[in-house]
Parts: C-alpha cells; sequence; structure tokens
C-alpha cells in the first residue's frame, strides 16, 4: 500500500519505532549506565567533600575512607526502569497542564510533540540524571518552535509556574535536540482522526468514494445503506451525524491523554493509533469504516486464499486489539490516587537522593566547560562563543549559586560544594 | 535502510560502562589530539563518561572527516568532507553558527531545514544524510555534494549556451522536487535559481529548506514575509496569511522565465515595485479576475487610469518565443495571478510541455560549469530570503575562498 | 549418410553408365547425371524423371532406402563426388555456424570458434559421431536463431554491397577512361588551335617575332594542361575519400546490428563469445521521475467532505484570495488516516535489528556497511 511506503521513509518509522521487547531492553540498558555513573559520581562528590574538608582542617581521616563507601553504596538506591516510567508518565502528563497555562492555551499538536519529545528523551537519557522539571518546559518550548507555534522565550517562560528563568528553560535545549537525534517531526493520529471522520460523514450522506479496490463492486449508495443499518452504539444516539460526532470527541480525548502518555507512538503507527481509539469509542462504527477498507468478514473469509487484505486485516485486526488495550488501560494520575502515592515517593524521596550531582547544572556544563573557558581567555576565537557570551553566563553562574538552598517538593538543587565539583567536571572534560 | 540505533548502541555502552575504572585512561585516550591513535580494532573503546546520546553523536560524527572550507556566511561555514571510510565519497558539512544575537536556542532557520530535510528523500532534494553536533554545541548538517553550482551561476554566465531542451530538464527536475515536498504537504518558500543546486551527475536538486513550513491545516495563519521578493507571489505581496502550494509555483514560474531570458523576469527593488512590476507583467489583478482580492490585508487598489488587463497565451508567447506555444501555455498556467487558478505542481507535471518536442536534454549532457562548489558553499551559508544580486559581494566572497577551490 | 560411403568406391570407369538403367553415354551422349545431397547416388536424368516424376520415392539403388524429391536433384559441381558433399556439408554446417569474428572476445577465441567449426564439418564427413554432432548443430540453430539470420543478412548485404562496389569501381574506371580520352582530344584540339594562333601571328607579325612567339604559344598549352591535371585529381581524391567514408559508415551500421541481434551471448556449443548489452530502448520521457501521482490504495479522495468546522473557510473570501485550498486539507488528513496502517512495527522492527548490529541513523548512499566495522573510538577534535 503506497500510503505505508510513504510512513516507512518517516524518521518517527525510521528511529523512534520499537518493538515491545526491544523498547524494555533501552530502558533496561539506560537505567543501569545511568545508576552506575549516579553511585561513581555521588562518591566523587563524597571524596571531593572529604578531601576538602581534610585539607582544610589539615589532619588526614585515614582508613575510614573504605568503610564509608561501603556504607554509602548501601545507602544510594536508584531508580528502577519501571519508576523512571513512572515518572516520566508523570511529567508527560504535566505538559499538558502546562499548555492550559497559556492564554490562549497552547494548542493540542504542540502539547502531544513536546511530550513525544520528552518520552523519547528519556529513551537514551534517565530522569536519575537529568531531572524532567528541567527538561519538560525546554521540550515544550522546543516543540512551539519546530510546530510553528512562536512565542518568545520570555512570553513562554512566563507561563512556567516557579522560578524557572528563561535561561533555565532553553540550557538543556541542544542537549534535548541531541537526544531526539535531530529528528523534530513528530506524526500525530489526530489529523488523520478528522480525516477518517470526514469520509465518514460523506458515506452518511450518500457522498462516500469506495476504497480503489472496491471500486465497481460498490456504489456510495450501498455504503451509506451499510452505516444506517448499523446497530445503535447507545439508546441515545438520535442520529447518524451525531453518533459520528460523538465518536469524534471521544476518540479525540483518547488520543490527547492515553495515546500520549503510553507507550502507543512507539509500538504502533498514527493510523493504527487513531483507529484503535476509535474502536474503544464507537466499535460498530469503527469495524464498519475498516470493513469498508479491508472488505467485512463474509467478504474475506469466501476466498482468502487469494485475497491479500484478508491477511492484512487479520494482522491489523490483532495490531488494532492490542493498541485499543494499551490505550484503554491508561489512568491518569489524578484519577488514580495509588499511583499518585507511589510517584510521590519515588520523586520526592528517592528521586532526590539519586539524582546525578554532576549533571544538575545544564547551563554552565553543557555551554562553558571550566577549562574550555579557561582555554578560550588564554587563546579567544576558535571556540566560537563571545566573550559577551561567556560573561553572560558566569553571571548567570553566580545568580544560580545564590538560589540554591531552595527546594520545592520534586527535588530542587541537590549539589553543595559546586565549585569543587565544577572543578572536577572540567578536568574530566577536557 | 531503516535501522533504529539506539538499542545496539545503548548496549555497547552498557558493557563498556562496567570498567568504569580505567576511566581515567581512557580520558586520555579520547582527548588525545594525534589522530593516528585511533584504534583500527574493531573494539570501541568508549568512554564510560560519555552520555548514551554524546556515544550515538559521536558514532555519527566520527562517520566523517571535513576537510577543507568551502564558504562561509553570518549563518553558517560550510566545509567539503568525506566518510571516513571511503576518501572518494564526499559530503558537504554546514556548521550552524550558534546566533549570540538569538537568546531562544537554535535559531528556526535550522530547525525548520533540519526537521524538514530529515523527512525528505527524493532525487531532487538535497539529500541530509547526518546531523551531529560539535563541540561547543555547534550543529552540523551532512548534505549531499553538490559540485556543480546552482541554477543561477548558469544563467548568468554568457559563455554557456543552452536551449529549450536544457531549460525542459532543468524544470522537470525542479518540478518534480517541488511536487514531492508538496506531496509530504511541505512548502519550500525560498525557490529562486540559486537554491537549485547541480549534483555532480547534472540533476537538480531544491536546497535551503530554512523557510519550509508544512500546510494545509484550516484556520492557521503563516507568515507573508517569505520567498525572495522577485519569486514572491501576488497573494504574498498582498499580505495573505493563509495560503497553499500555489506559492512555490509562482517561484516555479519566475525561475522558468528567468532560465529562458537569462535575466530576472520581474525584480522589483522594494516589494510596492515589484507589486506594480508584476501589474505591469502579467496584468492588474481585479475581482473579476482575481475574487476577493481586495480584501486580502495588504492589498493596495490599482490606479484607475492605469489598468493592464490580464495577459494572454499570446504575451507569453511574444515573450517567451524559446518556450514554443506549449511552453509558453505551462508558463500561463504557473504565472497566473489567482493562486486558486494557478496550476498545481501535479497539475504542471501532467502539462504536454514535457511530452512535446523537443525532448528533455539528457542530465549528463546538460550544460555544466566548473568551479561550483565554492558557489555550494555560499549557497548554503546564506540565510533564507536573502537576495544575492550584487556582483561585487561575489567577487569579495571568490577572493577570500579562491584558494578552496578544487 | 554409410551408403554413400561405399558407392564412392567403385566409381571410375562406369561413370558413363547410369547405375540405374545401365544405359551409357556412348548410346546416348546427351546424357546428363543428377545426384540428390540426401544420399549422393548418381543417376541419369531420365531415371530422375521417371522414378520422382510422381512424387518422393526410395533411391534405386540397391541397399540405399533414402526418399528422394525430385526437385532437391542437381548436377554435380565436382567430379569427385566427396568433394561435392563436402563441399555441401561444409556450406550446410557454416550458413548455421556463421559467428563473425568481430563477435569474439578476443582473435584466440576466434580461432578457437573456426577449429571447431572444421572439426563439426570434418565428423559429419568422415561419419564420425554424427548423431551427437547432428544434435549439438540442430540445438545451436534453434537456440541462436535470430543471431544466425542477422548474420546471413548481414553477409548476404556485405555480398551485395562488395558487388556493387566492384561494379561501382569498374564504372568509375570507364569513366575514367573516358576521361582520359576527352582529355586527350581536347588537348590536341587546344595544340591544334594554339599552332593555328601561332601560324597566323606569325603570318601577321615581324620576320624577328617569330622565336618569341612560338616559345610564348608552347608555355600556354603547357599551362593549360597542367592546370586542367591537377584540378582533376582534386576531384578524384575528393571522390575516393567521399568512397571510403561510405563504406566505413556501411561496415559501422553492419556491426551495429549485428550487436543488437544477438542478446543470447555465450551460446552453449561457442565460447569466447562478446558479451554484448543491447542499449536499452529510450524510456519515454516521465515527469514525475516514476512516481504515480495521485495513487492511493485506502481511499479515494473526493473533492469535497461535508465538515461544519470547515463552512465559514468555503465561505471567507479572504482565505480564498490567498490561495488557501481545503483540497489539500482533505488530501492531506485522508494521508494521514491512513499512512503506516499496514505498517507492523513489532514484525518489520524486529526483522531490521537483526538485519543490522550497529546503527546508522541515516542511509548515506551505500557506505552503510563499510560504516559499520568502522572502529569510531577516536579523538573527538578528528573531524574539526
Amino acid at each position: 500500500m503506497i500510503e505505508d511506503e510513504i510512513y516507512r521513509s518517516s524518521s518517527q518509522f525510521r528511529l523512534w519505532s520499537f518493538t515491545e521487547a526491544s523498547l524494555k531492553q533501552l530502558r533496561a540498558t539506560t537505567n543501569s549506565v545511568a545508576s552506575d555513573r549516579v553511585r561513581a559520581a555521588l562518591r566523587r562528590a563524597q571524596d571531593a567533600r572529604r578531601s576538602a574538608t581534610s585539607s582544610t582542617t589539615g589532619t588526614p581521616a585515614p582508613g575510614s575512607d573504605a568503610e564509608n563507601k561501603a556504607a554509602e553504596d548501601k545507602q544510594i538506591e536508584c531508580l528502577t526502569p519501571e519508576e523512571e516510567q513512572q515518572v516520566v508518565d508523570y511529567y508527560s502528563e504535566q505538559i499538558i497542564q502546562l499548555g492550559e497555562n497559556y492564554k490562549p492555551p497552547l494548542p493540542t499538536i504542540v502539547r502531544a510533540t513536546a511530550i513525544q519529545y520528552l518520552r523519547r528523551f528519556y529513551l537514551t537519557n534517565s530522569p536519575m540524571t537529568y531531572h524532567p522539571k528541567q527538561i519538560m518546559p525546554c521540550a515544550l518550548f522546543l516543540a512551539t518552535k519546530t510546530d510553528n507555534y512562536y512565542l518568545s522565550l520570555r512570553q513562554f517562560a512566563e507561563g512556567v509556574p516557579g522560578q524557572t528563568s528563561a535561561d533555565d528553560i532553553i540550557a538543556p535545549e541542544f542537549l534535548v535536540m541531541q537526544s531526539l537525534r535531530f529528528t523534530f517531526d513528530v506524526r500525530h493520529p489526530f489529523r488523520g482522526l478528522e480525516g477518517g471522520i470526514m469520509e465518514l460523514r460523506a458515506i452518511s450522506q450518500g457522498q462516500g468514494q469506495p476504497a480503489p479496490h472496491f471500486q465497481p463492486s460498490q456504489t456510495p449508495e450501498d455504503l451509506r445503506r451499510a452505516l444506517l443499518s448499523l446497530s445503535p452504539s447507545s439508546a441515545t444516539a438520535s442520529t447518524m451525524n451525531d453518533r459520528i460526532s460523538r465518536a469524534h470527541h471521544s476518540t479525540r480525548e483518547i488520543l490527547k491523554a492515553a495515546a500520549q502518555i503510553t507507550d502507543a507512538y512507539f509500538l504502533y503507527t498514527p493510523a493504527q493509533i487513531w483507529l484503535s481509539a476509535f474502536l474503544l469509542a464507537d466499535r460498530p462504527l469503527a469495524e464498519f469504516y475498516l470493513d469498508t477498507k479491508l472488505g467485512g468478514p463474509i467478504i474475506s473469509s469466501s476466498n482468502h486464499d487469494q485475497n491479500p487484505l484478508y491477511a492484512l486485516r487479520t494482522k491489523l485486526l490483532t495490531t488494532l486489539a492490542n493498541c485499543s488495550a494499551l490505550l484503554q488501560a491508561y489512568k491518569p494520575f489524578a484519577s488514580d490516587e495509588a499511583r499518585m502515592k507511589t510517584l510521590k515517593r519515588i520523586v520526592g524521596k528517592k528521586l532526590y537522593h539519586c539524582q546525578n550531582p554532576e549533571k544538575a547544572n545544564i547551563a554552565g556544563q553543557k555551554r562553558i566547560p571550566a577549562a574550555a573557558a579557561a582555554a578560550a581567555a588564554a587563546a579567544a576565537g576558535e571556540s566560537g562563543t563571545s566573550e559577551s557570551e561567556m560573561e553572560r553566563l558566569a553571571k548567570k553562574r553566580k545568580l544560580e549559586r545564590g538560589s540554591e538552598t531552595t527546594k520545592d517538593l520534586f527535588g530542587g538543587e541537590l549539589v553543595t560544594q559546586r565549585t569543587k565539583e565544577r572543578q572536577m567536571e572540567g578536568d574530566q572534560q577536557q | 535502510m531503516a535501522v533504529s540505533p539506539l538499542v545496539p548502541h545503548a548496549s555497547s555502552v552498557a558493557a563498556s560502562s562496567s570498567n568504569a575504572g580505567n576511566k581515567f585512561e581512557n580520558d586520555s585516550g579520547t582527548n588525545s589530539p594525534n589522530k593516528t591513535k585511533r584504534s583500527s580494532s574493531p573494539q570501541r573503546m568508549k568512554n564510560p563518561d560519555r552520555e548514551i546520546t554524546e556515544q550515538l553523536n559521536d558514532d555519527v560524527r566520527h562517520k566523517y572527516i571535513k576537510d577543507k572550507k568551502l564558504g562561509e556566511g553570518t549563518y553558517a561555514v560550510v566545509f567539503l568532507g568525506h566518510l571516513r571510510t571511503d576518501p572518494s565519497s564526499f559530503v558537504a558539512i554546514k556548521k550552524i553558527k550558534v546566533n549570540a544575537e538569538y537568546k531562544d536556542g537554535l535559531s528556526m532557520d535550522a530547525i525548520r531545514e533540519v526537521k524538514y530535510l530529515q523527512e525528505l528523500s527524493h532525487p531532487n532534494i538535497i539529500a541530509l544524510h547526518d546531523v551531529f553536533s560539535s563541540k561547543d554545541q555547534n550543529l552540523n548538517l551532512v548534505l549531499e555534494y553538490l559540485p556543480r553550482g546552482d541554477l543561477e551561476m548558469l544563467i548568468r554566465d554568457s559563455n554557456i549556451h543552452y536551449g529549450a531542451a536544457d531549460v525542459k530538464a532543468w524544470m522537470g527536475m525542479l518540478a518534480r522536487g517541488v511536487w514531492f515536498c508538496h506531496e509530504n504537504y511541505i512548502l519550500h518558500r525560498d525557490i529562486k535559481p540559486n537554491n537549485l543546486l547541480v549534483a555532480a551527475d547534472g540533476e537538480v536538486k531544491l536546497a535551503d529548506f530554512g523557510l519550509a513550513r508544512s500546510f494545509a491545516d484550516p484556520y492557521l495563519n503563516m507568515t507573508h514575509q517569505v520567498i525572495t521578493r522577485w519569486y514572491r507571489p501576488p497573494e504574498l505581496l498582498f499580505g495573505a496569511r493563509q495560503y497553499s502550494g500555489a506559492v512555490d509555483v509562482w517561484s516555479m514560474g519566475m525561475v522558468f522565465a528567468e532560465l529562458l531570458l537569462r535575466v530576472p523576469f520581474v525584480a522589483g527593488n522594494s516589494d510596492l515595485d515589484q507589486i506594480s512590476k508584476i501589474c505591469e507583467a502579467f496584468g492588474t489583478p481585479t475581482e473579476e479576475n482575481w475574487p476577493g482580492v481586495t480584501r486580502l490585508p495588504n492589498y493596495i487598489p490599482a490606479d484607475p487610469n492605469h489598468i493592464v488587463p490580464l495577459q494572454g497565451r499570446d504575451f507569453f508567447l511574444r515573450q517567451f518565443p524559446t518556450a514554443g506555444p506549449v511552453g509558453a501555455d505551462l508558463l500561463m498556467s504557473m504565472c497566473t495571478l489567482d493562486p486558486r487558478k494557478r496550476g498545481t505542481a501535479c497539475q504542471i507535471l501532467q502539462h504536454g510541455w514535457w511530452l512535446a518536442e523537443p525532448k528533455p536534454t539528457k542530465k549528463q549532457d546538460l550544460p555544466r560549469k566548473v568551479g561550483g562548489t565554492k558557489k555550494m558553499g555560499d549557497d548554503l551559508t546564506r540565510r533564507g530570503g536573502e537576495l544575492d544580486d550584487t556582483s561585487f559581494k561575489n567577487a569579495a566572497r571568490q577572493l577570500d575562498f579562491g584558494a578552496a577551490r578544487d | 549418410m554409410p551408403p554413400a560411403r561405399d558407392i564412392m568406391a567403385h566409381r571410375g570407369d562406369d561413370d558413363e553408365v547410369c547405375p540405374v538403367c545401365k544405359s551409357s553415354r556412348y548410346l546416348n551422349p546427351d546424357m546428363r547425371f543428377l545426384i540428390n545431397p540426401e544420399c549422393y547416388h548418381k543417376m541419369c536424368e531420365s531415371c530422375v524423371d521417371r522414378i520422382f516424376s510422381s512424387g518422393p520415392a526410395n533411391c534405386p539403388v540397391a541397399g540405399c532406402h533414402k526418399t528422394l524429391r525430385k526437385n532437391r536433384f542437381r548436377k554435380q559441381t565436382f567430379e569427385d563426388i566427396n568433394v561435392e558433399r563436402e563441399v555441401d556439408i561444409r556450406r550446410r554446417v557454416m550458413q548455421i555456424l556463421n559467428r563473425r569474428e568481430e563477435e569474439f572476445d578476443s582473435k584466440r577465441a576466434y580461432d578457437d570458434f573456426l577449429e571447431q567449426r572444421e572439426e563439426i564439418i570434418a565428423n559429419l564427413v568422415h561419419g564420425t559421431d554424427v548423431a551427437k554432432t547432428e544434435s549439438d548443430l540442430q540445438r545451436y540453430a534453434a537456440d541462436n536463431m535470430r543471431s544466425i539470420r542477422a548474420n546471413q543478412a548481414l553477409e548476404a548485404q556485405e555480398a551485395s554491397s562488395f558487388r556493387e562496389q566492384q561494379t561501382h569501381e569498374q564504372e568509375l574506371a570507364r569513366l575514367r577512361r573516358e576521361a582520359a580520352r576527352l582529355e586527350y582530344e581536347n588537348e590536341r584540339k587546344e595544340m591544334l588551335a594554339g599552332r593555328e594562333d601561332v601560324l597566323s601571328r606569325l603570318a601577321a607579325g615581324r620576320p624577328g617575332d617569330a622565336a618569341a612567339i612560338a616559345r610564348e604559344g608552347h608555355k600556354v598549352l603547357l599551362k593549360k594542361s597542367s592546370a586542367r591535371r591537377s584540378e582533376e585529381d582534386r576531384i578524384r581524391q575528393k571522390q575516393a575519400a567521399l568512397r571510403n567514408s561510405d563504406a566505413r559508415k556501411a561496415g559501422q551500421g553492419a556491426l551495429t546490428t549485428a550487436d543488437r541481434a544477438d542478446e543470447s551471448g555465450d551460446s552453449g556449443l561457442i565460447k569466447g563469445l562478446k558479451k554484448i548489452k543491447t542499449p536499452e530502448p529510450e524510456k519515454p520521457y516521465d515527469p514525475f521521475g516514476g512516481l504515480i501521482p495521485n495513487k492511493r490504495d485506502y481511499y479515494t479522495l473526493r473533492d469535497h467532505y461535508p465538515n461544519s468546522y470547515l463552512d465559514p473557510i468555503r465561505q471567507d473570501t479572504r482565505m480564498q484570495a490567498g490561495g488557501y485550498d481545503l483540497q489539500e486539507y482533505y488530501s492531506r488528513t485522508l494521508m494521514e488516516a491512513f499512512a503506516g496502517l499496514g505498517c507492523f512495527i513489532d514484525e518489520e522492527v524486529s526483522k531490521r535489528e537483526v538485519t543490522s548490529t550497529m546503527g546508522i541513523s541515516r542511509p548515506v548512499a551505500t557506505e552503510g556497511a563499510a560504516l559499520a566495522a568502522v572502529s569510531s573510538a577516536g579523538a573527538p577534535e578528528a573531524s574539526s
């Protein structure tokens, strides 16, 4: 089918489609790499602290190091891949909320793109390395740019609650883009839903065109009659037009939430996603629509050996059923107290302790590594970073140091002794 | 071809992360400026201290070697590069400069170009092979290497002679590229001769997607400040915010006319001048020939004493005799004032001109010009929508990069 | 064919006697002998008329059971019936194995072919391995019908052009002779005229000028004739050059037809034939470059869809004037409704994970495989 070939050329299919197994494996890998490094980083931080104290006091404490290390390793309890998933899901939902803060609210598609950016980002990064609350606004801002919904960074920052500055929002942008492998196009199921609904409406008015392979045998009138003879989905449905509108609306709601906050985009194609959601919204209607494309069970079972559509139909129905199940299982955090409780435990306590201290300051870390700044001072030029920008960043870091102590519910700034660590970080990078 | 690269790489990262103890040893290896130190063994000596995404990026970056600089502009620097594995496989590496004045992160031009080129794969659209970041967060686009300059060069060079068959071949390739963009619901919005680059085999490729965007959604405003003035259609000059693929078709028509005349056909020196020159050339837009035109935001009422009637076939045939009657008809359909009456890219390709005599020249037999490499450098460093018509500016660039010619 | 061999043994004196009716040339001086290439048994013309006029019949020679047809009887060309037979065989084989030198990769291959052909002829002449050789020959003939025909046509063409060229050359020679004769006559006429001129001038002039007048007259004649000669040379050379280029053109034409005719390459029997690529017939120009416009498999696009949400646009002249086209929206929504419906990620992605163990973000021409082998551990500065 030519439409499928077109989809195969998309970056979403080429780079961001996974089997359940490969998705799981990838997340496990990301988690284990991040856990190792969090432990190592925390250990280094502690060593540094210790040596700092010992150098100031002048009394080394030999022998106690090993014991301390062992004790601390026990203390550092990292997130599991499942817990990481919970965190990412939670912040995916937060993006929907954040979009409401603007007037007018950000378009659904911008928010959906941002959510997918966030989910793609956390396939190769762990929340322990980069806290989602730092990444989330950046992903949303990037989505406004890539989806042609222009807002200046300043305008955007006004909608972000808390003390997040414009610089904080934009700091991880490059990191996010790199994790997205510089693919910005996300193929959503929303527009496809509109197409399907339009076609159903056309059918209901006797204007439906049969699919090319049913062209001579079906007439618009056949299609209309078949549609009108469907068993009613509920007693309240008065007209076919209302029924389609209702199905349209509920499908859209599923696509706005369940499809975003599950792995649907990784496992299924947009066409499969909207049809799965449609099946949940009004099964007879959705099945009728599929039959107009792939032939009903009677047509196909009569001579399914010759009919390639039969094989496609069988496979597709299984896939759609799986996708429907995935979408149906979704429950928002707000309506799931137990889940919310677990999440608070994960984010509030556990993530607080296993946050990688060396990655907390994204802005300072990426833009100007300490050593690079030093080198640039000696031999200006080359790096391409202008003097003024360095000054700007230096100032910014000073400001950050001032606000280090503030903490909020989900983590806050963890890192103490930042100066020391930044020095170390610089040493490692160059 | 399609490979999801995340899984296998990630596992290699996991493997290397286990020897975290060797960290410092590996560090020194990574930082060594000595290129010969690159191990030839298939075993990857990864730095476990780099994030998975950084490693993935490094993998891409290490596929290529940057050679000499081809050109530099305010927006980007372009290098000639090649695959590490195959010194004969050239690529152009476009390094996008960090814009210090733009505080909102990566510029829209870069975002658009990367976003759309990642999705488009067609013989008449410049191929984006890879994207990677280099130090200091510079974005590098690995683009198809197109060494034979652009159409503007061929049009301007009076030593190059070409005829109707050559024009047909070039226009055919342009129209295919534009049609493919529109089939993927992407508007290019900056079609002009110097964005049409020529590959080593003579194939014309649509480049510079810095102003591209997806289209077709209802009620979405788009900016009318796109497309270089001489190639901008009247609806954009009148400030239309909802438009269609017809804008690119107009630009195609202007390129067609320029190929035939060897000078820009309607070259206004301001937006207002551009409108009056269009009216002069094709006729004055009125409610009769273009319903609703007077309601466009920036519509300027025509001087009632100077209404030019809509030009017919005769005019086009007289102005462009080389196109022949069928070609003139095609040009007329591209240059129709009312965008709804203008041909779509698909209709353009369905026109009888392509099958009429003379046959389009085979791409390998098309007139060519040497020294296009530098031109590619210039073309890729330009910012979208810029007019590049001052010859002394080119001369200055020539001095700068004369040494880079191959 | 074996019967022919014993016959050959006792020929000679009975040449003059018909082996069938035993009538002799002595009694019948007009008697003519005929043979049939089926068995090469000789018999007189009247026997042939008598036995075969009413249709095919068996050869009357004792022990020979070949069925002969009257129309195949012909006069013997060579006195030796063995030579006659060999020439026939040779002609038949050469008609089938009619490969030309230019069809072979090398001179060596062509020589091998010639040798092989001689061997086949010898086999048939001497009756060794006849059945196998015949069947090989037949198979080859069937497989290579087209190139055999083409080469035959070429040969015929060459023969006729050779004949033409000969007659042409003869004609040229005749013209040259004619021209030479004319020239000679002209020269003589001029000489006579010149002489008369000198004589009349001498008669009219003073006696002292006589010698000068005679000398001058002679010079003029010489000049005229040499000028004429060089002019004729020039024309002749030009004609020769033209002839040559014509011949070259004809040769080239012949070569290309041979090339075209033979697409089978190595036939089973003959080795070392050039692999000939038939040039692809030029395809008509396809403006769409191989893609099919507006092809859709899951749906048929209409020009109008009922949608109340879109109705305001249909009425909005400003949007219309800007060129906004709902058709593009219909097209896009329906494309996205079905793009990827039949892509089963679980199947397709697991397949691609098997086929490639290394990650390549995007296909770059064909170097994917090569890249996978590359070790990417290196200095990060290497590429800048």
